[in-house]
């Protein structure tokens, strides 16, 4: 199978700190992977190791079915990348810093540069000094760097940042274009949820430098948690009549009874009768679905402030 | 060969849309009129003295308005002061890539990081080489205005040789500096450095070792011109040394962990 990016067991230690562990990674030929995980959770070591930047301590990885060996010159031909906040020459202008980042992969056509300004909406900018541009502007010039060779791989971590929404809308449009036209495999790095759950095929969570989990991302909406959120004017009573009935509930902090069975979930009707009943009635009723942050912040052990009582 | 030769046009781009070349002219220019207006004190003693350039102490014994002692002092100012400019645009072309965060953009491509060493230190040869240039010709012309005496072919010819070869030996001494700008990740160690060797460069003269100290060596083979001669084991410290530094500059980019 080809795989542009698969590793064994990879892993890198800083002195008595684990940054990466056991990390085993495989992804396909024109997928779009997205590296989700916090600030800090190893994601740019991950690719620093992939990218031959960092040796890996334990463990190897391939990328372009070429083992990755720091200092090497395979497979970076046909490998772009985006690493933490794009830096550029800054007395050289766009035009300039391009044509760098040409001669530094052989056999680039000299037209590709003006064709990746154009195509990265820097055409006014191309003779400005890069030093003078905006936040948005020189994240466009890091990923009109990584594009520019026309790579078969791309790494991009966080490639979102500074981008204003319309950018991060003309960005995934981009990617999800080389992907399906060129067939280009696109490995991201992200700590938010919401925006790579609408680019990628397959999510990788990490966490404390472990892989967590890795999922499709349909079974994202399957996996996310949905619960059924009551209040009535005496909480107890409400709780204890449900519990007789057989529905176990959870008094919350801020005054809220939540039902998470699944039978309460897809009858929500059948839970207010039968409070009605019992000399309860429900002030309030909603079933509520768990949001990509709060779903992301319980995989990694951070219920994020739903504290029960 | 096309690799370097790409590298090296990069290389020299950055060079001249910095503002590195303008200082370091800059700094040798000032050199190149210090060293004039010394020996236009020498040439006019009491007119320097009435117009209160110079106090009506000051010591002047030791020195003379020829061109000798002024080619003498050239290769002397070179070594001394002139190596602490090489210094700084040894630091700046390697430790501007980690403090700018520029670094990660030459590892992962297909060009070998040993090009990109080399066509680093290409520039930085060819740029000190010029700067000596730059420093003699103005110096030619300074001297040539003040009107020097004495100067035979004889001289000129041993004044510019003196002064080549202790370009050289400084160009080749401050390799080192690279590796330093490369593990120190930017200009603080190089300074460090220079400081901590300026101080040893003293202690070891005093001691009387300072020709086996091979940043001390360009000093004492300038000041001996013409009086004597460093023993061979002094000029093989300063290839030694920079090798050294050519060598380290390259494990450390070929082996070390690049974070930044």
């Amino acid at each position: 199978m080809n795989l542009p990016i698969e590793t064994v067991d990879l892993g890198k230690r800083y002195g008595k700190v684990i940054a990466v562990k056991h990390l085993s990674l495989r992804v396909a030929q024109g997928e779009i992977y997205a590296f989700l995980g916090l600030n800090g959770a190893g994601k740019t070591t991950t690719i620093r190791m992939l990218l031959g930047m960092i040796k890996p301590t334990w463990g190897s990885a391939q990328v372009l079915q070429t083992r990755v060996r720091p200092g090497s010159r395979e497979p970076w031909a046909a490998v772009g990348y985006l690493v933490e906040t794009p830096h550029s020459y800054q007395e050289l202008t766009v035009f300039e810093n391009l044509e760098v980042a040409r001669r530094l992969h052989p056999g680039t056509a000299p037209e590709a540069v003006s064709r990746i300004i154009e195509r990265m909406g820097l055409a006014a900018y191309a003779d400005r000094r890069a030093g003078t541009l905006s936040l948005g502007n020189a994240q466009r010039l890091g990923l009109a760097k990584a594009l520019l060779h026309a790579p078969r791989l791309l790494f991009l971590d966080e490639p979102a940042n500074g981008l204003d929404p319309a950018g991060i809308v003309e960005i995934r449009e981009l990617l999800l274009e080389l992907t399906r036209e060129q067939g280009v495999t696109v490995f991201l790095a992200s700590h938010i949820l919401a925006e790579v759950s609408r680019l990628a095929q397959r999510i990788g969570i990490i966490h404390q430098g472990c892989l967590l989990q890795e999922l499709d991302v349909d079974e994202l909406e399957q996996n996310r948690r949905r619960r059924l959120l009551l209040r009535a004017r005496d909480l107890e009573a409400a709780r204890l009549a449900l519990a007789t009935a057989g529905y176990p509930a959870a008094l919350l902090r801020d005054g809220t009874l939540e039902l998470t069975d699944l039978r309460s979930l897809e009858h929500p009707d059948d839970i207010a009768s039968l409070l009605v009943q019992a000399g309860v009635p429900p002030t309030q009723v909603l079933v509520e679905e768990e949001d990509l942050e709060q779903y992301f912040l319980r995989l990694v052990g951070m219920n994020g402030g739903q504290n029960h009582a | 060969m096309r690799d370097l030769t790409n590298a090296v046009w990069i290389e020299l781009r950055k060079a001249t849309r910095s503002r590195m070349p303008l200082f370091t002219a800059l700094g040798f220019l000032v050199l190149a009129f210090g060293l004039a207006f010394l020996m236009f004190i020498y040439k006019y003693p009491t007119f320097a003295r009435s117009i209160g350039l110079i106090s009506a102490k000051a010591n002047l014994a030791g020195g003379a308005a020829t061109w000798q002692y002024y080619l003498g002092l050239l290769g002397q100012a070179i070594a001394v002061v002139g190596i602490l400019l090489f210094r700084l645009l040894e630091s700046w072309v390697f430790g501007r890539e980690f403090a700018d965060g520029t670094l990660k953009d030459l590892l992962a491509v297909p060009v070998a990081r040993a090009t990109i060493l080399l066509a680093k230190f290409l520039v930085v040869v060819l740029w000190s080489l010029l700067l000596t240039v730059m420093l003699f010709l103005v110096s030619l012309l300074l001297g040539a205005a003040i009107g020097l005496s004495q100067g035979t072919t004889e001289v000129f010819w041993h004044g510019t040789m003196t002064l080549a070869v202790a370009a050289c030996l400084v160009i080749v001494d401050v390799f080192p500096f690279a590796f330093f700008a490369s593990v120190g990740r930017g200009y603080l160690l190089p300074m460090g450095v220079t400081l901590l060797v300026l101080v040893l460069g003293n202690v070891v003269a005093i001691a009387g070792w300072g020709t086996y100290f091979p940043w001390a060596v360009p000093a004492l083979y300038a000041e001996l011109t013409g009086k004597g001669n460093l023993e061979a084991a002094s000029y093989l410290l300063v290839l030694i040394t920079g090798l050294a530094g050519l060598a380290g500059t390259y494990l450390w980019w070929r082996f070390a962990d690049q974070n930044r």
